[in-house]
């Protein structure tokens, strides 16, 4: 095999090294299992600098670069065979609106804090036990700051999908945050009607 | 649009998505409803934490456990051995393409092992500011708003900008690492002239131990890097230095009247 190009090496990194941090994050928390973000990230980086010559100079290379470790992310997930795959054809048929009540949902929004400080594991278990896509476009949202259309581009999925599947993955893990909040006390106003 | 109606495209008006019209009839609405202006207020609140659990707050445990070199070498990207300091990379490719995240790791900056000081990462990324090189994330010259937006944006407690009292006309804010520590900047100017006030948690101290060791002997130091003179003081829970080409009595003024606002939460 030739060795790589020194100057297409270069330039790669000069993209890459802004994003790496933003990468490295959405990948650990896309994945399953954390310990294996380096080496996923090894192997959608391998992908991409092979496919770097197709990159369009001036295009986005950051959401060009996010699908190669979203790509990546899911297929490991696969190969793991991950839970909720199992669980998507269940997950999406459930109904959009979960069942909170509205004064549980109330407690946690005037005083998010007093849940959220206790939550860190909770939040990145939570979002593990959505489906793969709701993760990915929540992480790719929340993580990536991008927009729907470069979603819909990473994922390769319509933009009315992404919409659905966003706002769907946002009651899911407020679902889950409740259901924490409640188990451990934490929401202060008499929850446990 | 009804209250109903308006409530349905919260996740539009939180992502700034969707066109200008539907932006408008929502603004309408929201001016003149005060239920689902709170209601509004409380989701994205509640939306934005549960964003900076899933990232910003995930950095500074994550960030070390990447090693980029190794798996740029294992990924068989391999470039020619780096002169330039991480600093001259992010800024060519955050002009290019007004990237969100300025992340000043330590990697390739030209310390060894020794980690670079607080006032040069600060004086650097100062220097970027002013030169145009790196525009901050958030454009704006309310102190308000730059406070409304910083207020979620890092795991530890901003306060507002500055008031213009202090001769600082606010222009923006942004998020950036020093030395791994995360960091919120906010940048504007006092006579004109370029100044950026960088506030750090207290506890990141500890990644800067020069800094340390002169604050635990006087309250306020003063430094230099290059043109760039800087102001260094711990206030109430934050470490705040603030940089600038102007000189170190008007920087102190800043930075005393830093804080000075009561939160508006
Ligand atoms: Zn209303």
């Amino acid at each position: 095999m030739a060795l790589p190009d020194r100057e297409k090496a270069e330039r790669f990194v000069a993209y890459l090294e802004p994003i790496q941090h933003q990468l490295a994050v959405y990948c650990s928390r896309a994945l399953n299992r954390a310990d294996e973000t380096a080496d996923v990230l090894q192997s959608a980086v391998a992908t991409a600098f092979r496919d770097f010559d197709k990159y369009s100079e001036g295009t986005n290379f950051r959401a060009w670069m996010f699908r190669y470790v979203t790509l990546e992310t899911l297929n490991r997930n696969r190969a793991a065979m991950r839970l909720p795959s199992e669980l998507d054809e269940q997950q999406l048929s459930a109904p959009r609106t979960l069942d909170i009540t509205s004064f549980r949902l109330e407690t946690l929004l005037d005083d998010p804090d007093a849940v959220l400080d206790h939550c860190d594991e909770v939040v990145a278990e939570s979002i593990s036990q959505l489906t793969d896509q709701e993760c990915r476009i929540l992480l790719l949202r929340a993580v990536g700051d991008f927009k729907y259309r470069e979603i819909a581009e990473i994922m390769d999925i319509p933009i009315g999908t992404v919409m659905g599947l966003l706002s769907r993955a946002r009651t899911q893990l407020r679902s889950k945050l409740l259901d924490y909040a409640r188990q451990h006390g934490l929401l202060s106003k008499g929850d446990s009607a | 649009m009804n209250c109903q109606e308006t409530r349905r495209y919260w996740d539009l008006f939180y992502d700034s998505e969707g066109d200008a019209e539907l932006h408008f009839q929502l603004n309408e609405h929201l001016d003149n409803c005060v239920e689902c202006a709170e209601w509004f207020d409380k989701q994205s609140r509640l939306e934005s934490l549960i964003e900076q659990r899933l990232g910003v707050a995930a950095s500074v445990e994550l960030a070390p456990q990447v090693n980029w070199s190794s798996v740029l070498t294992g990924a068989g990207v391999t470039p020619a051995a780096k002169s330039r300091s991480w600093l001259f990379f992010s800024s060519s490719i955050l002009a290019l393409a007004a990237s969100l995240l300025l992340i000043v790791g330590m990697y390739g900056l030209p310390f060894g092992d020794e980690s670079p000081s607080l006032s040069y990462l600060s004086a650097e990324v100062h220097q970027h500011v002013s030169a145009g090189s790196l525009r901050p994330e958030f454009e704006s010259r309310s102190d308000i708003e730059v406070d409304q937006y910083l207020l979620n944006k890092v795991s530890f407690p901003v306060r507002c900008p500055p008031r213009k009292d202090s001769g600082f006309a606010v222009a923006g804010a942004g998020l950036c690492e020093l030395s791994q520590q995360p960091a919120a900047y906010v940048v504007g100017t006092v006579d004109q002239r370029p100044v950026s006030i960088f506030v750090l948690s207290k506890d990141s101290l500890d990644a800067f131990p020069k800094q340390r060791a002169e604050l635990q002997r006087m309250q306020l130091t003063t430094c230099r890097e290059g043109d760039t003179e800087m102001v260094l003081s711990i206030v109430d829970r934050n470490l705040v230095l603030v940089a600038g080409n102007v000189d170190s009595a008007k920087l102190t003024r800043v930075l005393k009247s830093y804080g000075t606002y009561p939160h508006t939460l």
